[in-house]
């Protein structure tokens, strides 16, 4: 049987039934069934000695627990660990660790300024928050394993013996035939479903068509002709592992009949868990690993090794899983760093205030006679001030974090945010963030109707920061249809002109007309493959192919008229015009991966002639044609088809003679049962037979593309995001597929080069000329990408990890080919590790540790099955529209569904240091408004730590008043989404703050400093500020950003706090200057300029943003009208008292306007006079003017070293590694881009390869 | 019009009937298909609008983000209106607060350091304030803030410099005294001053919470060290009753000071703060404390002591005689006697009507920018991009 010409077909996929393999496979009898029985104890001592696995086939013994059974399990926690592990999750966080040393400092009435429940109540909250939305996930894990656990999979038990009653007739006696090796079948019955879960090793699965493959199988039997053989005996196989390429077992069998009693078994002959089974009617196997949770037997076990183990799935995609870790996003880690950075400022403060505080206690407050401080005090009593102290700055934290984190996130922008978002609605705002993708109609899969999911409600912010889309091809890409497009037959090209040779009447024409060639050239479509033809009672057909190829090939010729009909054992039946030609298939030279072509030699039943067909890459079929046959006319096609992006095949034909093919046959029957060197051997052997060829034509077979991808892809490429292609697929198809979904722009813009070899020398070098040529050409307007196979990519991350890494980041694109998971998930490692923000993008099994890997995993859930999506943070339907907005966010949604990018979060409103939100707004500056004015306050308050503000306005301040605004602020957009798609290089404007050129630390950390006390000492100095922050920012990276903002949320909010402080205590002084009035007056005054400071930030108001921004106001007075009118309340009537004051008013609007007028006047002067392409845009989109162009970016890699471009020595242009027709040989390639590569040795000499280096390579 | 329309219809729909009744009365079997086919299909065709109907209810425009939105730009004319707006309301509203707060009538005297002589050694000074036998009484004539500067050097005769109209507040005012400090702040029970049952609810009233064994009833610092100053005014040597009489606040009378609540063990031994307390009058009654434990956010502070319901004419002379009883030598606080009458604005305070027309008038000046700004470079906005681009080209 050959091998799929096409290797489209994912890893996982099913790709030979090992029978085949082993044609005469080892069969054994009932009888001896019990021969070899062993006690429970021997074979688990068995296994642990010899680190080895025993499965006994069928051994219906299900008390045996030794291997785990078949449950998959990805939940986290469970009932009885959620709470601690939980906890301990939430609190290896840094933030969460400092909350609760406040929270426990609270806890001592001396020291703590404000009832322990402000810091308890929002700290409990956040932590019911956080854990309830675990549990929920957790939950929904649960359900979608339990789904999984509970499906119904057939498991063939040894039961009574019954009648043959075929394969379609009761559902539950599906009857396995078991041949015996005298060939008389014994028929036993397929046992009832089990659910999934308790699929046991040993066990033997039956699956049908489509069905999802429940644990790691070795096949035993399918539905193909060969017959099925049921075996007994025992699978001896290495303890699981992760590594999916292996597979190396035996198969003894009992008794010994035959000779070779250990057949040996690869990976050929699993089917791997989560693949579907397609294409077979059905199939049955042993379970050889399973599950994931261990049996019960080893329960006690699993509990002493989990401390020190992972315990997981046994199944080979189970273990190369991996361990999923909980991403973090960029803010999360951010915020980390940054609770670190305010904890230091916070100590700083501490300490200062704290002294001041003891200071003033000696020499003052002693002399307080009403204060009446004791004389002698205890040992702590030097501490009580600052940790007074320390807790007032508390305050500080959890909010103005979440300042940071957005101005943070902006920084790294290049823009500012002030969306509000506060610790609290963190959390909730991202869920909202999810849930908005799966509300999102346009990201509905139409055929199917799956909604987007996301899984993982935490990371959507980030969405916007992707740098890196890394994408599986088949299925994600390509719809993995291959459909027959274009012929050349004897020097005619047809489809030309429509695009589609089935069309083509000229075609149709020669068929009718009966013009030899054409028929000949469909013949070898029709028979010339593996496919089998079904019949179904209406009598349409069907073909059941392993290759794509092949069976777009038959479809095509049953569409001319040669209608394959039957593959009856050796005999074919074509169909044509009505009558029946029968070909006896004589012999199958099969397809290899060196060969590249295959052949089948059949006989013609009608003249007896023996014929040999051939399909094949052209440079294997071309050369050998016959010694007078003109080939122009077909190489050319084969370019003329690949530069179409179309595959293409080379169909040949010779008529064999009688003695010459019986001569050939006896040394293809010996070479075939060698056991040495077989398949070197049978190469050689069919190499004999295939010469001479009269070649027929040139097929040429489109891979569709998903609806949009190009677009998409474009888009995105536009909007500054790099894309990586990761495929278990061969290099050209690989190639032909990133050339046509403009992955790779055509010549003469774009350029491969191909990094390959075998060994670590090839490899190495291949790298450096690749390297070279990159840093070479990157400063022309070139499109540049390599390519690389999964072998040099081993070697390549093995032993050249810093020039790979180079290289990655270098290049705007890659194509790397067969790629095993684990390497996918390398890559993602690889770019995570330069710091970049990485999306994965997959369908298949083979994708989910890429998924897991990368920050943000996309899941296809489509015809691979579910196993990406469940592992992914994202899951979209392979049908979804094209382009979602998501809040502003750009949330892309290649073609059919494939690829999901988003951009911006909203964020697209400002621009390169928008400089009057720096300075003036802040989000939740209102926390740092009471920061502000809680530590001013202290200074006239005798340096004592008391709290302006009372305990309940506190806690209700922290979680209640700010945190609605911000959970509106996920409605704002800044753009809306049709000007986003239109323009995606605004994308890039919000990610250019990554791109900025580091700088030394000295440097930056001066810089910020500098800034910080500039922007906070001089905010009348505005406009020269403007100019200065501006150039500033460019240079700036984000480190410097961080200390910046450090400055600023202290300087910046400050300028608002002091507003709402000096006029509070200046209009509230003397007989007024009672506490709860002027707590209640300044609280009011932040609650004000908070709205005021949303309101201004917010680009559209909805509904919504006005329910919150005022219903906001309107609730903070009702709450204080409620709680005023409660005698018990320490604000009894305080409420009440102001609001009938016009004095109170006054103040208020006294603190918008004076707190708001400079932001205004700084927000209109960058907008009119510094605009951003933002505002650009926004003005554009508003005002109906013309949208000027925003410029093409060419995103440059980070760390440009501008001197290259001195050096633009025009690339030779080596147009045949570009269109690599899909078959060709690939060294060929290597050659020529290598090649061209070595002259510009010259140019660059050691030292200064190294030193690009280290400015390249971000080290971390 | 309308009803010859109708039965137009009707008489089409009846020729229509008549037509039809001309086919045969028995119908093929395919047609009845046909027309249940067609039935079936219209069905259908209603139940996907149905469907399609809760799916946009479903998929409501929230859930889509796709709800109306108004989406405000900052165009030079709304921002210049803006401030424009804010320019012309505020100086208005300034000129007014000003205007009130200078209506106010205020006499300040600073009487600590009249009262005594401040070169007086400052032992002597603690001696004298600390000793309750020692006399205090001080005699003073209080004069318009205009002249306070002298008072401190000779006794004059002094007057009111504008006519008073009752009520004329009399505040007592101190400086540099924390009462916003912590430990101050803290040492207080409510619950034992709302009610008899809170007896001993002292635990926060450290370190005034027992005399001996027995509950302080008030506790706390703050009660004790209440102010002990007292003030009698003569007007031409006629005693002016000063109306002590609701100076604290309603609500404070009515549940935060229980009428059951009598004052225990105050100020009975041990360390004397200030004042005392009456042990016969129930809290609700005692109004100065009321006063004072309503405490002050800022160090310098005004407690009402009591009201003159009578106008005073400008130049009356006025007379105090003081018990200065309350010690603020100790830590060089500061006593003042205030007397003010009231406006809208409350006290006299001229920071509003200043910060108003200064923020008025900056917006002002601001918006005149704005509109020059305007006229000389009415859109910086695509040039500057074009320039921009450039910038970077030419990098």
């Amino acid at each position: 049987m050959a091998v799929p010409l096409n290797t489209g077909y994912a890893t996982s996929k099913l790709e030979e039934p090992p029978s085949r393999h082993h044609p005469s496979a080892p069969i054994a009898t009932q009888a001896t069934r019990s021969f070899h029985r062993n006690g429970h104890c021997r074979r688990e001592l068995l296994n642990r000695l010899t680190m080895k696995r025993f499965v006994y086939i069928n051994d219906d013994d299900l008390s045996d627990d030794l291997y785990c059974d078949n449950r998959i399990s990805n939940r986290k926690y469970t009932l009885l660990n959620f709470l601690p592990k939980n906890l301990w999750e939430q609190f290896s966080r840094f933030m969460n660790q400092y909350f609760l040393l406040i929270a426990c400092l609270q806890l001592w009435p001396l020291i703590t300024p404000v009832n322990p429940a402000s810091t308890w109540g929002p700290l409990i909250f956040i932590f019911a928050v956080s854990a309830t939305k675990e549990a929920w996930d957790d939950y929904n894990r649960y359900l979608s394993d339990k789904k999984a656990n509970e499906k119904e999979v057939w498991v063939v038990r040894q039961g009574v013996k019954k009648h043959v009653k075929g394969f379609n007739t009761v559902n539950k006696a599906i009857v396995v035939y078991v041949l015996v090796f005298d060939r008389v079948a014994v028929e036993w019955e397929v046992s009832m479903a089990v659910q999934a879960q308790d699929v046991r090793v040993g066990n033997i699965v039956w699956l049908r068509e489509n069905d999802e493959v429940p644990c790691d199988l070795v096949l035993i039997g399918t539905s193909e002709p060969q017959g099925i053989c049921y075996v007994e005996g025992v699978i001896e196989c290495p303890n699981p592992d992760r590594d999916i390429r292996r597979f190396d077992a035996n198969l003894r069998l009992f008794p010994p009949f035959l000779d070779n009693d250990v057949c040996p078994l690869t990976i050929k002959n699993t089917i791997l868990q989560s693949c579907y089974l397609r294409n077979t009617e059905w199939a049955c196997g042993v379970a050889v690993y399973t599950g994931n949770v261990y049996g019960w037997l080893q329960l006690l076990l699993s509990i002493v090794y989990s401390l020190l183990l992972f315990l997981g799935n046994e199944t080979k995609l189970g273990m190369s899983r991996g361990v999923p870790e909980p991403k973090l996003t960029a803010v999360d880690a951010m915020i980390d760093k940054l609770t670190g950075a305010i904890f230091v400022f916070q100590i700083v403060v501490v300490i200062v205030l704290g002294i001041a505080g003891n200071v003033w206690k000696d020499t003052e407050a002693r002399k307080q006679w009403y204060v009446q401080y004791p004389k002698e005090s205890p040992w702590y009593e030097l501490l009580v001030i600052p940790l007074r102290f320390e807790l007032l700055c508390s305050i500080m934290i959890p909010i103005s974090i979440k300042e940071a984190f957005n101005k943070l996130k902006a920084y790294r922008e290049f823009m500012v945010d002030d969306k509000h978002l506060d610790f609290v609605s963190l959390d909730l705002v991202k869920s909202l963030y999810a849930k908005f993708i799966d509300w999102d109609n346009e990201m509905v899969d139409l055929e199917t109707g799956t909604p987007s999911h996301a899984t993982n409600t935490a990371i959507s912010e980030d969405l916007g920061q992707v740098e890196y889309i890394l994408t599986d091809k088949t299925g994600t890409l390509t719809e993995n249809k291959m459909i027959f497009k274009r012929c050349c037959i004897s020097g005619t090209f047809y489809g030309n002109e429509s695009g589609d040779a089935l069309k083509d009447v000229e075609l149709l024409n020669a068929v009718t007309s009966g013009s030899p060639d054409v028929i000949r050239f469909l013949t070898v479509m029709a028979i010339c493959n593996t496919v089998i033809p079904m019949q179904s009672k209406s009598g349409a057909i069907s073909y059941k192919a392993q290759s794509q190829d092949e069976e777009a090939l038959v479809r095509a010729a049953a569409r001319l008229h040669i209608v394959f009909v039957r593959r009856n054992a050796n005999i074919l039946d074509i169909k044509f015009n009505g009558s029946a030609i029968e070909y006896e298939v004589l012999d199958t030279l099969e397809f290899t991966s060196d060969r590249k072509r295959m052949s089948v030699v059949v006989r013609d039943c009608r003249s007896g002639n023996i014929i040999l067909l051939s399909k094949g890459a052209d440079e294997t079929v071309l050369p050998h044609a016959s010694a007078g046959q003109q080939t122009r006319t077909f190489s050319e096609a084969v370019d003329q088809y690949a530069q179409l992006g179309l595959r293409t095949l080379c169909l040949a034909w010779r008529e064999l003679e009688e003695d010459e093919y019986r001569e050939w046959s006896s040394m293809f029957k010996e070479a075939n049962s060698t056991l040495v060197d077989r398949e070197w051997r049978v190469a050689e052997v069919c190499q004999r037979l295939e010469h001479d060829l009269d070649i027929l034509g040139v097929a040429a077979i489109e891979d569709r593309l998903q609806d949009g991808v190009p677009e998409t892809i474009e888009t995105l490429r536009k909007a500054g995001i790099n894309f990586w292609m990761l495929t278990g697929d061969k290099q050209n198809t690989a190639i032909q597929i990133a050339l046509s979904c403009n992955f790779v722009s055509p010549e003469p813009k774009g350029q491969l080069l191909l990094i390959n070899g075998k060994t670590e020398d090839e490899v190495c070098r291949s790298l450096e000329r690749v390297l070279l040529t990159m840093r070479i050409t990157k400063s022309e307007p070139k499109d540049v990408a390599f390519v690389v196979d999964g072998w040099a990519l081993e070697i390549a991350l093995k032993h050249y990890r810093k020039a790979f890494t180079e290289l990655a980041i270098l290049s705007r694109t890659a194509i790397c080919c067969r790629a095993t998971p684990s390497q996918k998930a390398q890559l993602v490692e690889l770019l995570k590790s330069c710091d970049y923000r990485t999306l994965a993008i997959g369908d298949g099994g083979n994708d989910v540790r890429m998924i897991q890997q990368a920050d943000i995993g996309v899941g296809i859930s489509g015809r691979e099955g579910l196993q990406a999506s469940r592992a992914a943070d994202y899951s979209i339907g392979s049908k979804s529209e094209i382009v979602v907005g998501l809040d502003g966010n750009l949330v892309v949604v290649i073609g059919d569904g494939e690829m999901l990018m988003a951009g911006g979060d909203g964020d697209f409103v400002l621009s390169q240091g928008d400089f009057s939100k720096i300075i003036f707004a802040g989000p939740n500056y209102g926390s740092s408004v009471q920061f502000n004015s809680t530590s001013s306050f202290s200074f006239i308050s005798g340096v004592s730590g008391t709290s302006l503000f009372n305990s309940v306005s506190l806690m209700a301040y922290n979680v209640f008043y700010t945190s609605i605004p911000v959970l509106v602020s996920v409605l704002d957009k800044d753009l809306s989404e049709a000007t986003v798609i239109q323009h995606p290089q605004i994308l890039f404007y919000c990610q250019a703050g990554r791109l900025l050129n580091p700088s030394t630390f000295a440097g930056w950390f001066g810089r910020s400093l500098f800034h910080a006390v500039c922007n906070g000492g001089g905010h009348g100095l505005v406009t020269v500020a403007v100019v200065d922050e501006a150039t500033v920012m460019v240079d700036d990276q984000r480190e410097a950003a961080l200390f910046l903002l450090i400055g600023k949320i202290i300087t910046g909010n400050a300028f608002q706090a002091i507003v709402v402080f000096v006029i509070t205590i200046h209009a509230y002084a003397f007989e007024k200057s009672e506490m709860e009035e002027v707590s209640m007056v300044a609280l009011s005054g932040c609650i004000w300029l908070q709205a005021s400071v949303v309101a201004i930030e917010t680009n559209s108001f909805t509904i919504l943003q006005h329910l919150a921004i005022w219903g906001n106001l309107i609730a903070f007075y009702a709450i204080n009208w409620i709680v005023s009118a409660l005698p018990s309340s320490g604000m009894y009537t305080i409420m009440f008292r102001l609001c009938r004051q016009p004095s109170y008013w006054i103040t208020m609007i006294l603190i918008v306007a004076a707190g708001m007028g400079p932001v205004l006047a700084l927000k209109y002067f960058r907008y009119t006079y510094r605009s951003s392409k933002i505002n650009i845009l926004q003005q554009a989109e508003r005002m109906g003017g013309p949208i000027l162009s925003l410029g093409n970016i060419e995103p440059q890699p980070r760390s440009l070293e501008k001197d290259v471009s001195t050096l633009s020595i025009s690339q030779p242009k080596s147009r045949n590694a570009v269109y690599e027709p899909l078959l060709s040989d690939s060294p060929n390639a290597t050659r020529r881009s290598a090649g061209s590569a070595t002259q510009f040795d010259f140019f660059q000499s050691p030292s200064r390869l190294s030193s690009s280096y280290s400015r390249n390579c971000k080290d971390n | 019009m309308n009803q010859e329309m109708t039965a137009g219809a009707s008489k089409s729909s009846a020729t229509a009937a008549k037509k039809h009744s001309k086919k045969p009365k028995y119908r093929l079997a395919s047609e009845i298909q046909q027309e249940l086919l067609e039935g079936s299909l219209k069905l259908k065709a209603a139940f996907g609008e149905l469907s399609k109907a809760g799916r946009r209810l479903e998929d409501s425009r929230f859930t889509q983000q796709e709800l109306p939105a108004w989406k405000p730009i900052l165009t030079p004319a709304w921002v210049i209106a803006a401030f424009v707006l804010i320019g012309i309301t505020f100086i208005p509203i300034g000129l007014a607060s000003l205007f009130a707060s200078e209506r106010v009538v205020e006499i300040v005297d600073r009487y600590d350091d009249g009262c005594f002589f401040l070169n007086t050694n400052q032992s002597l000074l603690l001696d004298y304030i600390r000793n309750p036998k020692s006399n205090k009484t001080c005699t003073r004539r209080l004069t318009s803030l205009l002249f306070s500067v002298l008072s401190n050097l000779t006794t004059l005769i002094f007057q009111v410099p504008k006519k008073m109209r009752s009520p004329i507040y009399i505040y007592y005012q101190l400086g540099n005294f924390y009462q916003n400090h912590r430990r101050y702040v803290k040492s207080r029970s409510d619950k034992q001053l709302r009610s008899r049952k809170g007896e001993d609810e002292i635990k926060d009233c450290q370190p005034i919470a027992k005399s001996g064994e027995k509950p302080i009833v008030p506790c706390g610092l703050i009660a004790w060290s209440l102010f002990n100053d007292t003030y009698a005014f003569s007007l031409k040597n006629k005693a002016l009753t000063v109306d002590k009489k609701d100076i604290a606040w309603k609500s404070d009378k009515e549940h935060k000071f229980g009428s059951d609540v009598y004052p225990k063990n105050f100020q009975s031994d041990g360390l004397i703060g200030g004042g005392k307390l009456n042990h016969s009058i129930p809290l609700s009654e005692q109004e100065d404390l009321m006063v004072w434990m309503r405490t002050a956010a800022l160090p310098t502070f005004r407690k009402l002591y009591g009201k003159i319901t009578v106008d005073l004419e400008a130049n009356e002379t006025i007379t105090v005689v003081i018990q200065n009883n309350y010690n603020t030598y100790e830590f060089g606080g500061e006593k003042k006697l205030v007397l003010s009458t009231t406006s809208w604005i409350g006290g006299k305070n001229n920071f509003l009507g200043i910060a108003y027309l200064c923020v008025g008038g900056i917006c002002l000046f601001l918006a005149i920018n704005f509109i020059l700004m305007y006229i000389f470079r009415p859109r910086g906005f695509y040039a500057d991009a074009e320039e921009e681009e450039k910038d970077e080209e030419d990098y």
